[in-house]
Protein backbone atom coordinates (compact mmCIF):
# COMPACT_ATOMS: atom_id res chain seq x y z
CA UNK A 1 0.00 0.00 0.00
CA UNK A 2 1.23 3.70 -0.51
CA UNK A 3 1.46 5.70 2.28
CA UNK A 4 -1.50 7.75 1.00
CA UNK A 5 -4.02 4.62 1.30
CA UNK A 6 -2.28 3.68 5.14
CA UNK A 7 -5.45 3.18 7.24
CA UNK A 8 -3.86 4.41 10.54
CA UNK A 9 -4.18 7.75 9.17
CA UNK A 10 -6.79 7.63 6.39
CA UNK A 11 -9.08 9.46 9.28
CA UNK A 12 -7.04 12.48 8.55
CA UNK A 13 -7.89 15.19 6.27
CA UNK A 14 -5.27 16.47 4.62
CA UNK A 15 -4.88 19.87 5.86
CA UNK A 16 -4.49 17.37 8.98
CA UNK A 17 -1.60 16.16 7.64
CA UNK A 18 -0.33 19.09 6.49
CA UNK A 19 -1.04 21.03 9.81
CA UNK A 20 1.00 17.77 11.76
CA UNK A 21 3.78 18.52 9.27
CA UNK A 22 3.85 22.11 10.47
CA UNK A 23 3.72 21.29 13.92
CA UNK A 24 6.52 18.21 13.37
CA UNK A 25 8.54 21.21 11.22
CA UNK A 26 7.85 23.11 14.59
CA UNK A 27 9.39 21.00 17.30
CA UNK A 28 12.45 20.41 14.50
CA UNK A 29 12.72 24.30 14.37
CA UNK A 30 12.78 24.66 18.14
CA UNK A 31 15.78 22.27 18.50
CA UNK A 32 17.78 23.83 16.00
CA UNK A 33 17.21 27.26 17.64
CA UNK A 34 18.67 25.72 20.79
CA UNK A 35 21.15 23.56 20.06
CA UNK A 36 24.51 24.47 21.74
CA UNK A 37 27.21 24.28 23.95
CA UNK A 38 25.75 21.62 25.83
CA UNK A 39 25.00 19.13 23.24
CA UNK A 40 28.24 19.62 22.31
CA UNK A 41 29.47 18.41 25.87
CA UNK A 42 27.43 15.69 25.42
CA UNK A 43 28.96 13.95 22.33
CA UNK A 44 32.65 14.94 23.59
CA UNK A 45 31.70 13.67 26.80
CA UNK A 46 30.75 10.56 25.07
CA UNK A 47 33.66 10.27 23.19
CA UNK A 48 35.86 10.56 25.43
CA UNK A 49 34.08 7.85 27.76
CA UNK A 50 34.38 5.71 24.93
CA UNK A 51 38.10 5.93 23.99
CA UNK A 52 39.13 5.62 28.04
CA UNK A 53 37.18 2.42 28.17
CA UNK A 54 38.59 1.48 25.19
CA UNK A 55 41.65 2.14 26.56
CA UNK A 56 41.21 0.70 29.76
CA UNK A 57 40.12 -2.57 27.94
CA UNK A 58 43.25 -2.59 26.32
CA UNK A 59 45.25 -2.31 29.81
CA UNK A 60 43.69 -5.01 31.43
CA UNK A 61 43.96 -7.26 28.57
CA UNK A 62 47.39 -7.05 29.06
CA UNK A 63 46.38 -9.38 31.78
CA UNK A 64 44.12 -11.41 29.94
CA UNK A 65 45.77 -14.45 31.28
CA UNK A 66 43.95 -13.79 34.29
CA UNK A 67 40.68 -14.58 33.86
CA UNK A 68 38.65 -11.68 35.83
CA UNK A 69 40.78 -9.48 33.75
CA UNK A 70 39.80 -11.00 30.54
CA UNK A 71 36.15 -11.13 31.57
CA UNK A 72 36.70 -7.25 32.75
CA UNK A 73 38.77 -6.23 30.14
CA UNK A 74 36.40 -7.94 27.00
CA UNK A 75 33.97 -6.35 28.62
CA UNK A 76 34.70 -2.84 28.69
CA UNK A 77 36.02 -3.55 25.20
CA UNK A 78 32.63 -4.83 23.92
CA UNK A 79 30.82 -1.83 25.51
CA UNK A 80 33.38 0.71 24.13
CA UNK A 81 32.41 -0.75 20.16
CA UNK A 82 28.64 -0.73 21.28
CA UNK A 83 29.11 2.95 22.00
CA UNK A 84 31.49 3.90 19.33
CA UNK A 85 29.11 2.09 16.48
CA UNK A 86 26.26 3.32 17.97
CA UNK A 87 25.75 6.39 20.18
CA UNK A 88 28.49 7.97 17.88
CA UNK A 89 29.28 6.73 14.75
CA UNK A 90 25.96 6.02 13.54
CA UNK A 91 24.63 9.52 14.46
CA UNK A 92 27.87 11.48 13.34
CA UNK A 93 27.41 10.14 9.75
CA UNK A 94 23.70 11.16 9.70
CA UNK A 95 25.22 14.97 10.28
CA UNK A 96 24.03 15.40 14.02
CA UNK A 97 26.85 17.27 15.10
CA UNK A 98 28.01 18.77 11.81
CA UNK A 99 26.96 22.16 12.90
CA UNK A 100 29.98 22.14 15.01
CA UNK A 101 31.81 22.49 12.66
CA UNK A 102 34.14 20.28 14.19
CA UNK A 103 36.64 18.57 11.80
CA UNK A 104 36.51 15.67 14.05
CA UNK A 105 33.19 15.04 15.07
CA UNK A 106 31.40 15.47 10.90
CA UNK A 107 29.61 13.36 9.08
CA UNK A 108 32.37 13.68 6.33
CA UNK A 109 35.49 12.26 7.78
CA UNK A 110 34.00 9.92 10.27
CA UNK A 111 35.42 6.51 9.68
CA UNK A 112 33.86 4.11 12.42
CA UNK A 113 35.37 0.45 14.30
CA UNK A 114 32.99 -2.06 12.28
CA UNK A 115 33.82 -3.43 8.86
CA UNK A 116 31.63 -1.75 6.60
CA UNK A 117 33.30 1.57 4.95
CA UNK A 118 31.57 4.61 6.28
CA UNK A 119 30.91 6.03 2.75
CA UNK A 120 29.09 2.64 1.73
CA UNK A 121 27.27 2.66 5.60
CA UNK A 122 26.02 6.48 4.41
CA UNK A 123 24.76 5.24 1.14
CA UNK A 124 22.77 2.47 2.02
CA UNK A 125 21.87 3.46 5.74
CA UNK A 126 21.41 7.13 5.36
CA UNK A 127 19.70 7.07 1.63
CA UNK A 128 18.45 3.66 1.28
CA UNK A 129 16.76 3.01 4.91
CA UNK A 130 15.93 6.50 5.80
CA UNK A 131 14.63 7.80 2.42
CA UNK A 132 12.53 4.51 1.42
CA UNK A 133 11.97 3.47 5.29
CA UNK A 134 9.60 -0.26 5.26
CA UNK A 135 9.25 0.18 1.23
CA UNK A 136 9.01 -3.06 0.28
CA UNK A 137 11.50 -3.69 -2.71
CA UNK A 138 13.52 -0.48 -1.53
CA UNK A 139 14.67 -0.61 1.49
CA UNK A 140 17.27 -3.69 1.92
CA UNK A 141 16.77 -3.43 5.61
CA UNK A 142 13.61 -5.17 5.41
CA UNK A 143 15.39 -8.41 6.08
CA UNK A 144 18.76 -7.74 4.94
CA UNK A 145 18.31 -9.54 1.78
CA UNK A 146 18.00 -13.00 3.28
CA UNK A 147 14.62 -12.65 5.59
CA UNK A 148 10.98 -12.52 4.60
CA UNK A 149 10.00 -9.92 7.12
CA UNK A 150 6.65 -8.92 5.70
CA UNK A 151 3.86 -10.80 4.46
CA UNK A 152 3.72 -8.53 1.34
CA UNK A 153 6.80 -10.35 0.25
CA UNK A 154 6.43 -13.75 -1.60
CA UNK A 155 7.16 -16.77 0.29
CA UNK A 156 9.75 -19.32 -1.13
CA UNK A 157 10.67 -22.84 0.27
CA UNK A 158 13.89 -20.97 1.12
CA UNK A 159 12.47 -19.07 3.80
CA UNK A 160 11.55 -22.26 5.95
CA UNK A 161 15.22 -21.58 7.18
CA UNK A 162 15.05 -18.30 8.34
CA UNK A 163 15.13 -18.99 12.43
CA UNK A 164 18.73 -20.08 11.36
CA UNK A 165 19.62 -17.65 9.12
CA UNK A 166 18.27 -14.98 11.45
CA UNK A 167 20.94 -16.41 14.46
CA UNK A 168 23.54 -16.65 11.92
CA UNK A 169 23.01 -13.03 10.66
CA UNK A 170 22.85 -12.00 14.82
CA UNK A 171 26.25 -13.61 15.16
CA UNK A 172 28.25 -12.04 12.02
CA UNK A 173 25.97 -8.97 12.03
CA UNK A 174 29.35 -7.10 11.52
CA UNK A 175 29.57 -8.79 8.27
CA UNK A 176 25.94 -8.76 6.70
CA UNK A 177 26.30 -5.13 7.40
CA UNK A 178 29.80 -5.19 5.79
CA UNK A 179 28.24 -6.26 2.79
CA UNK A 180 24.90 -4.80 2.75
CA UNK A 181 26.03 -1.64 0.56
CA UNK A 182 26.22 -4.42 -2.81
CA UNK A 183 22.38 -4.99 -2.52
CA UNK A 184 22.46 -8.83 -2.43
CA UNK A 185 19.17 -8.53 -3.87
CA UNK A 186 20.39 -6.77 -7.22
CA UNK A 187 23.34 -9.43 -7.52
CA UNK A 188 20.91 -12.34 -7.40
CA UNK A 189 18.81 -10.69 -9.91
CA UNK A 190 21.72 -9.99 -11.63
CA UNK A 191 21.22 -6.77 -12.05
CA UNK A 192 24.15 -5.09 -9.99
CA UNK A 193 26.81 -3.43 -12.24
CA UNK A 194 29.92 -5.56 -12.07
CA UNK A 195 31.85 -2.45 -12.13
CA UNK A 196 30.68 -0.97 -9.26
CA UNK A 197 30.74 -3.96 -6.84
CA UNK A 198 34.50 -4.77 -7.85
CA UNK A 199 34.87 -1.10 -6.36
CA UNK A 200 32.97 -2.10 -3.78
CA UNK A 201 34.60 -5.22 -3.07
CA UNK A 202 37.90 -3.21 -3.01
CA UNK A 203 36.49 -0.99 -0.62
CA UNK A 204 35.26 -3.45 2.22
CA UNK A 205 38.11 -5.21 1.10
CA UNK A 206 40.40 -2.17 2.50
CA UNK A 207 38.21 -1.88 5.80
CA UNK A 208 38.42 -5.06 6.42
CA UNK A 209 42.06 -5.70 6.88
CA UNK A 210 42.59 -3.18 8.71
CA UNK A 211 39.78 -4.36 10.79
CA UNK A 212 41.49 -7.97 10.86
CA UNK A 213 45.36 -6.32 11.52
CA UNK A 214 44.22 -4.03 14.51
CA UNK A 215 42.18 -6.64 15.94
CA UNK A 216 43.89 -10.00 15.64
CA UNK A 217 47.06 -9.49 14.63
CA UNK A 218 48.34 -5.86 15.94
CA UNK A 219 46.86 -6.06 19.22
CA UNK A 220 47.58 -9.64 20.32
CA UNK A 221 51.23 -8.96 18.91
CA UNK A 222 51.72 -6.25 21.83
CA UNK A 223 50.28 -8.39 24.36
CA UNK A 224 53.10 -10.33 23.88
CA UNK A 225 52.65 -14.06 25.91
CA UNK A 226 49.16 -12.91 26.39
CA UNK A 227 48.32 -13.03 22.62
CA UNK A 228 45.88 -15.75 23.00
CA UNK A 229 44.00 -14.19 25.34
CA UNK A 230 43.92 -10.47 23.56
CA UNK A 231 42.73 -12.57 20.42
CA UNK A 232 39.64 -14.46 21.48
CA UNK A 233 39.20 -10.94 24.15
CA UNK A 234 38.60 -9.33 20.80
CA UNK A 235 35.97 -11.78 19.46
CA UNK A 236 34.32 -12.16 21.72
CA UNK A 237 33.48 -8.42 22.16
CA UNK A 238 33.34 -7.74 18.42
CA UNK A 239 30.69 -10.94 18.98
CA UNK A 240 28.95 -8.75 22.23
CA UNK A 241 28.61 -6.35 19.66
CA UNK A 242 26.90 -8.01 16.82
CA UNK A 243 24.38 -9.48 19.00
CA UNK A 244 23.69 -5.98 20.61
CA UNK A 245 23.03 -3.93 17.49
CA UNK A 246 21.40 -6.83 15.91
CA UNK A 247 19.09 -6.86 18.26
CA UNK A 248 19.02 -3.10 18.54
CA UNK A 249 18.18 -2.59 14.86
CA UNK A 250 15.74 -5.20 14.90
CA UNK A 251 13.57 -3.40 17.61
CA UNK A 252 13.44 -0.73 14.93
CA UNK A 253 11.09 -1.92 12.29
CA UNK A 254 9.89 -5.24 13.08
CA UNK A 255 7.96 -4.98 16.42
CA UNK A 256 3.56 -5.51 15.74
CA UNK A 257 2.62 -1.80 14.28
CA UNK A 258 5.22 -0.72 12.21
CA UNK A 259 3.94 -0.75 8.85
CA UNK A 260 5.65 -2.14 5.05
CA UNK A 261 4.61 0.35 2.09
CA UNK A 262 4.81 -0.04 -1.78
CA UNK A 263 5.90 2.77 -3.90
CA UNK A 264 3.20 4.02 -5.68
CA UNK A 265 3.54 7.99 -5.06
CA UNK A 266 6.73 8.31 -3.69
CA UNK A 267 8.13 10.71 -6.11
CA UNK A 268 5.52 13.30 -4.99
CA UNK A 269 5.30 12.30 -1.87
CA UNK A 270 5.32 15.45 0.47
CA UNK A 271 7.06 16.37 3.73
CA UNK A 272 4.36 15.69 5.90
CA UNK A 273 4.03 12.35 4.08
CA UNK A 274 7.30 11.41 4.50
CA UNK A 275 6.96 12.35 8.23
CA UNK A 276 4.04 10.35 8.51
CA UNK A 277 6.04 6.94 6.64
CA UNK A 278 8.51 7.02 9.15
CA UNK A 279 6.21 7.62 11.63
CA UNK A 280 4.22 4.75 10.79
CA UNK A 281 7.02 2.35 9.72
CA UNK A 282 9.11 2.48 12.90
CA UNK A 283 8.91 1.33 16.15
CA UNK A 284 10.48 2.40 19.57
CA UNK A 285 11.17 0.83 22.81
CA UNK A 286 11.40 2.08 26.39
CA UNK A 287 14.48 1.86 28.84
CA UNK A 288 16.45 3.81 31.24
CA UNK A 289 18.65 5.96 29.83
CA UNK A 290 21.68 3.91 29.96
CA UNK A 291 19.89 1.46 27.83
CA UNK A 292 19.15 4.51 25.22
CA UNK A 293 22.64 5.88 25.56
CA UNK A 294 23.94 1.86 24.67
CA UNK A 295 21.61 1.57 21.68
CA UNK A 296 22.60 4.60 19.78
CA UNK A 297 18.78 6.41 21.01
CA UNK A 298 17.30 4.06 18.43
CA UNK A 299 14.79 3.21 21.31
CA UNK A 300 13.54 6.63 19.69
CA UNK A 301 13.47 5.11 16.29
CA UNK A 302 10.03 6.97 15.76
CA UNK A 303 11.94 10.15 16.75
CA UNK A 304 14.97 9.51 14.27
CA UNK A 305 13.66 8.40 11.48
CA UNK A 306 11.84 11.72 11.89
CA UNK A 307 14.68 13.58 12.46
CA UNK A 308 17.81 12.04 11.56
CA UNK A 309 20.12 14.98 11.59
CA UNK A 310 19.20 16.56 14.90
CA UNK A 311 21.53 15.49 18.14
CA UNK A 312 20.93 12.64 19.69
CA UNK A 313 20.96 13.62 23.19
CA UNK A 314 17.32 15.98 22.16
CA UNK A 315 15.44 12.69 21.45
CA UNK A 316 13.80 12.18 25.11
CA UNK A 317 12.46 15.50 24.58
CA UNK A 318 11.12 15.33 21.12
CA UNK A 319 9.64 11.88 22.06
CA UNK A 320 7.64 13.25 24.33
CA UNK A 321 6.20 15.95 21.90
CA UNK A 322 6.26 13.51 18.86
CA UNK A 323 3.65 11.47 21.53
CA UNK A 324 1.60 13.85 22.13
CA UNK A 325 0.87 14.69 18.68
CA UNK A 326 0.21 11.29 17.90
CA UNK A 327 -2.43 11.49 20.94
CA UNK A 328 -3.72 14.90 19.23
CA UNK A 329 -4.03 13.23 15.67
CA UNK A 330 -5.34 9.67 16.64
CA UNK A 331 -2.03 7.81 15.11
CA UNK A 332 -0.62 5.07 16.51
CA UNK A 333 2.75 5.59 18.57
CA UNK A 334 4.73 1.91 18.98
CA UNK A 335 6.15 1.16 21.89
CA UNK A 336 7.00 -1.32 24.11
CA UNK A 337 9.95 -2.65 26.49
CA UNK A 338 13.01 -4.03 24.33
CA UNK A 339 12.33 -7.50 25.57
CA UNK A 340 8.40 -7.28 24.05
CA UNK A 341 10.01 -5.26 20.73
CA UNK A 342 12.34 -7.95 19.92
CA UNK A 343 9.88 -11.36 20.79
CA UNK A 344 7.54 -9.32 18.43
CA UNK A 345 10.24 -9.37 15.79
CA UNK A 346 11.09 -12.44 16.43
CA UNK A 347 7.64 -13.74 16.31
CA UNK A 348 7.26 -12.16 13.06
CA UNK A 349 10.71 -14.20 11.65
CA UNK A 350 9.68 -17.57 12.47
CA UNK A 351 5.90 -16.94 11.40
CA UNK A 352 7.16 -15.43 7.83
CA UNK A 353 9.16 -18.99 7.15
CA UNK A 354 6.13 -20.15 6.75
CA UNK A 355 3.41 -19.33 4.01
CA UNK A 356 0.72 -16.87 4.57
CA UNK A 357 -1.80 -19.21 4.52
CA UNK A 358 -0.34 -20.98 7.72
CA UNK A 359 -0.46 -17.97 9.98
CA UNK A 360 -2.75 -15.32 10.53
CA UNK A 361 -1.53 -10.97 10.54
CA UNK A 362 -0.43 -10.04 14.23
CA UNK A 363 -0.65 -6.05 12.79
CA UNK A 364 -2.89 -4.19 14.92
CA UNK A 365 -6.44 -2.98 14.37
CA UNK A 366 -5.95 0.48 12.38
CA UNK A 367 -8.32 3.27 14.26
CA UNK A 368 -11.15 5.52 13.31
CA UNK A 369 -13.18 5.46 10.08
CA UNK A 370 -11.30 7.28 6.53
CA UNK A 371 -12.11 10.42 5.17
CA UNK A 372 -11.48 11.10 1.49
CA UNK A 373 -8.72 13.31 0.91
CA UNK A 374 -7.18 15.37 -2.09
CA UNK A 375 -4.08 17.30 -2.80
CA UNK A 376 -3.99 21.03 -3.68
CA UNK A 377 -4.11 22.66 -6.59
CA UNK A 378 -1.34 24.54 -7.67
CA UNK A 379 -3.32 27.85 -7.53
CA UNK A 380 -3.94 26.67 -3.51
CA UNK A 381 0.02 26.53 -2.81
CA UNK A 382 1.45 30.13 -2.14
CA UNK A 383 5.47 30.72 -3.06
CA UNK A 384 8.72 30.16 -0.88
CA UNK A 385 9.45 32.69 1.89
CA UNK A 386 11.71 35.60 0.50
CA UNK A 387 13.47 36.17 3.71
CA UNK A 388 17.88 36.95 3.27
CA UNK A 389 19.58 34.72 5.77
CA UNK A 390 23.29 34.67 6.78
CA UNK A 391 26.12 32.71 6.79
CA UNK A 392 29.80 31.84 5.46
CA UNK A 393 30.28 32.68 2.60
CA UNK A 394 32.34 33.72 -0.68
CA UNK A 395 31.09 35.27 -4.00
CA UNK A 396 32.59 33.06 -6.69
CA UNK B 1 53.72 -1.97 8.07
CA UNK B 2 55.54 1.69 8.36
CA UNK B 3 55.23 3.03 12.18
CA UNK B 4 52.69 5.79 10.78
CA UNK B 5 50.71 3.07 9.30
CA UNK B 6 50.46 1.34 12.45
CA UNK B 7 50.14 4.76 14.29
CA UNK B 8 46.97 5.25 12.41
CA UNK B 9 45.58 1.92 12.87
CA UNK B 10 45.81 2.01 16.51
CA UNK B 11 44.42 5.68 17.05
CA UNK B 12 41.17 6.60 18.39
CA UNK B 13 40.31 8.14 15.24
CA UNK B 14 40.44 6.11 11.94
CA UNK B 15 41.52 7.72 8.61
CA UNK B 16 38.46 7.42 6.33
CA UNK B 17 38.49 4.66 3.92
CA UNK B 18 38.92 5.99 0.37
CA UNK B 19 36.96 3.92 -2.44
CA UNK B 20 33.41 4.37 -3.83
CA UNK B 21 30.14 4.02 -2.98
CA UNK B 22 27.25 2.56 -5.51
CA UNK B 23 26.94 5.90 -6.53
CA UNK B 24 30.74 6.72 -7.73
CA UNK B 25 30.64 9.23 -10.79
CA UNK B 26 34.05 7.70 -12.31
CA UNK B 27 33.03 8.55 -16.16
CA UNK B 28 31.00 11.30 -16.19
CA UNK B 29 28.57 11.62 -19.92
CA UNK B 30 29.55 14.95 -21.92
CA UNK B 31 26.22 17.03 -22.41
CA UNK B 32 25.25 16.68 -25.43
CA UNK B 33 25.03 20.30 -26.78
CA UNK B 34 28.34 21.63 -24.56
CA UNK B 35 30.46 18.81 -24.56
CA UNK B 36 31.45 18.93 -20.75
CA UNK B 37 31.23 16.05 -18.54
CA UNK B 38 27.59 16.59 -16.77
CA UNK B 39 27.60 16.86 -13.12
CA UNK B 40 26.25 13.73 -11.04
CA UNK B 41 23.16 15.20 -9.89
CA UNK B 42 22.07 16.19 -13.82
CA UNK B 43 21.95 12.63 -14.68
CA UNK B 44 19.78 9.90 -14.81
CA UNK B 45 19.56 6.11 -14.66
CA UNK B 46 18.37 5.42 -18.25
CA UNK B 47 21.37 7.60 -19.56
CA UNK B 48 19.51 11.19 -19.73
CA UNK B 49 22.68 13.60 -18.92
CA UNK B 50 22.21 17.24 -18.94
CA UNK B 51 23.91 20.52 -17.29
CA UNK B 52 20.57 21.82 -18.04
CA UNK B 53 18.21 18.60 -16.14
CA UNK B 54 18.02 18.53 -11.97
CA UNK B 55 17.74 14.64 -10.93
CA UNK B 56 15.17 15.19 -7.93
CA UNK B 57 16.19 11.43 -6.70
CA UNK B 58 20.04 12.04 -7.06
CA UNK B 59 19.81 15.32 -5.24
CA UNK B 60 18.24 12.99 -2.48
CA UNK B 61 20.60 10.31 -2.73
CA UNK B 62 23.25 13.40 -2.62
CA UNK B 63 21.40 14.73 0.58
CA UNK B 64 21.32 12.07 2.29
CA UNK B 65 24.65 9.90 1.15
CA UNK B 66 26.22 12.77 1.96
CA UNK B 67 27.94 12.91 -1.11
CA UNK B 68 28.95 15.30 -4.27
CA UNK B 69 26.53 16.55 -6.63
CA UNK B 70 29.03 17.03 -9.07
CA UNK B 71 31.53 13.89 -8.84
CA UNK B 72 29.64 11.55 -6.60
CA UNK B 73 32.13 10.95 -3.83
CA UNK B 74 31.92 11.47 -0.22
CA UNK B 75 31.59 15.11 0.40
CA UNK B 76 34.71 17.03 2.53
CA UNK B 77 35.03 20.12 4.50
CA UNK B 78 33.77 23.13 3.91
CA UNK B 79 30.66 21.86 2.59
CA UNK B 80 30.11 23.82 -0.52
CA UNK B 81 26.84 25.11 -2.26
CA UNK B 82 26.26 26.73 -5.67
CA UNK B 83 23.37 28.84 -6.30
CA UNK B 84 21.60 32.08 -7.60
CA UNK B 85 21.94 35.25 -5.74
CA UNK B 86 18.19 34.62 -5.26
CA UNK B 87 18.75 30.94 -3.61
CA UNK B 88 21.60 32.85 -1.34
CA UNK B 89 18.59 35.28 -0.16
CA UNK B 90 16.79 32.78 0.54
CA UNK B 91 19.33 30.40 2.28
CA UNK B 92 17.54 27.44 0.41
CA UNK B 93 19.44 26.28 -2.80
CA UNK B 94 18.20 23.56 -4.97
CA UNK B 95 21.74 22.27 -6.22
CA UNK B 96 22.94 19.36 -3.90
CA UNK B 97 26.56 20.30 -1.59
CA UNK B 98 29.58 20.20 -3.27
CA UNK B 99 33.28 19.91 -2.42
CA UNK B 100 34.87 23.44 -2.87
CA UNK B 101 36.53 22.48 -5.80
CA UNK B 102 33.74 20.88 -7.44
CA UNK B 103 32.00 24.00 -7.08
CA UNK B 104 34.40 25.95 -8.63
CA UNK B 105 34.75 24.03 -11.54
CA UNK B 106 30.60 23.96 -11.71
CA UNK B 107 30.72 27.98 -11.86
CA UNK B 108 33.44 27.82 -14.27
CA UNK B 109 31.70 25.94 -16.69
CA UNK B 110 28.19 27.67 -16.54
CA UNK B 111 30.09 30.77 -16.70
CA UNK B 112 32.16 29.84 -19.75
CA UNK B 113 29.22 28.50 -21.45
CA UNK B 114 26.71 31.35 -20.27
CA UNK B 115 23.70 28.74 -19.37
CA UNK B 116 21.99 28.62 -16.53
CA UNK B 117 22.83 26.80 -13.18
CA UNK B 118 21.56 23.04 -13.33
CA UNK B 119 18.24 23.33 -12.58
CA UNK B 120 17.27 27.42 -12.92
CA UNK B 121 15.55 28.84 -15.43
CA UNK B 122 17.50 31.67 -16.16
CA UNK B 123 21.47 32.38 -16.56
CA UNK B 124 22.43 34.69 -13.54
CA UNK B 125 26.05 34.96 -12.28
CA UNK B 126 26.38 32.15 -9.76
CA UNK B 127 27.34 32.55 -5.80
CA UNK B 128 28.98 29.98 -3.46
CA UNK B 129 28.28 29.43 -0.26
CA UNK B 130 30.79 27.15 1.90
CA UNK B 131 29.36 26.12 5.50
CA UNK B 132 29.83 23.44 8.07
CA UNK B 133 26.67 21.36 7.07
CA UNK B 134 22.97 21.83 6.35
CA UNK B 135 19.51 20.89 6.12
CA UNK B 136 17.79 19.08 3.51
CA UNK B 137 14.21 20.41 3.37
CA UNK B 138 11.24 18.50 1.77
CA UNK B 139 8.21 20.06 -0.42
CA UNK B 140 5.55 20.93 1.58
CA UNK B 141 2.02 20.08 -0.58
CA UNK B 142 1.49 23.92 -0.18
CA UNK B 143 4.76 24.73 -2.04
CA UNK B 144 4.70 25.89 -5.42
CA UNK B 145 7.83 24.79 -6.42
CA UNK B 146 7.82 20.94 -5.36
CA UNK B 147 11.76 20.42 -5.25
CA UNK B 148 13.39 19.98 -1.97
CA UNK B 149 16.29 22.45 -0.87
CA UNK B 150 19.07 23.09 0.86
CA UNK B 151 19.51 25.21 4.12
CA UNK B 152 23.69 25.58 4.96
CA UNK B 153 24.18 26.33 8.34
Amino acid sequence: MAISDVQEYTHLTSEEVEELGRELDAIRAGIEESRGDADAAYINRMITVQRRLAAAARVTLMAGRWKPAWLAGTTMLGVAKILENMEIGHNVMHGQWDWMNDPEIHSSTWEWDTAQPAEQWKHSHNYVHHQFTNVLGHDNDIGYGILRMAREQKWHPANLGQPVYNAALALLFQWGVALHDLDLEAIRKREKDPRVMKKQLRQIGQKVRRQIAKDYVVYPALSGPGWQATMTANATANLIRNVWSYAIIFCGHFPDGALHFTEEELEDETRAEWYLRQLLGSANFTGSRLLHVLSGSLGFQIEHHLFPDLPSNRYPEIAVKVQALCEKYDLPYTTGPLWKQYGQALRTITKLSLPNSMTSSDQPEPPTPPVSRGRLRDDQRPTRRLETGAWTRASA
Amino acid sequence: MRLSSLGELLAPRRPRVEGANSSSWSTPPPDPELGVPVPFACAYDDGRASLALLNKARVTQCALSRICGVCGRGLDRPVAFVGTAVEEGRNAFHFPPLHAACAASLVAVVRQHDVPLPGQAEATDPVVVTCSGFEFVRPTAADLDRRPVFTPY
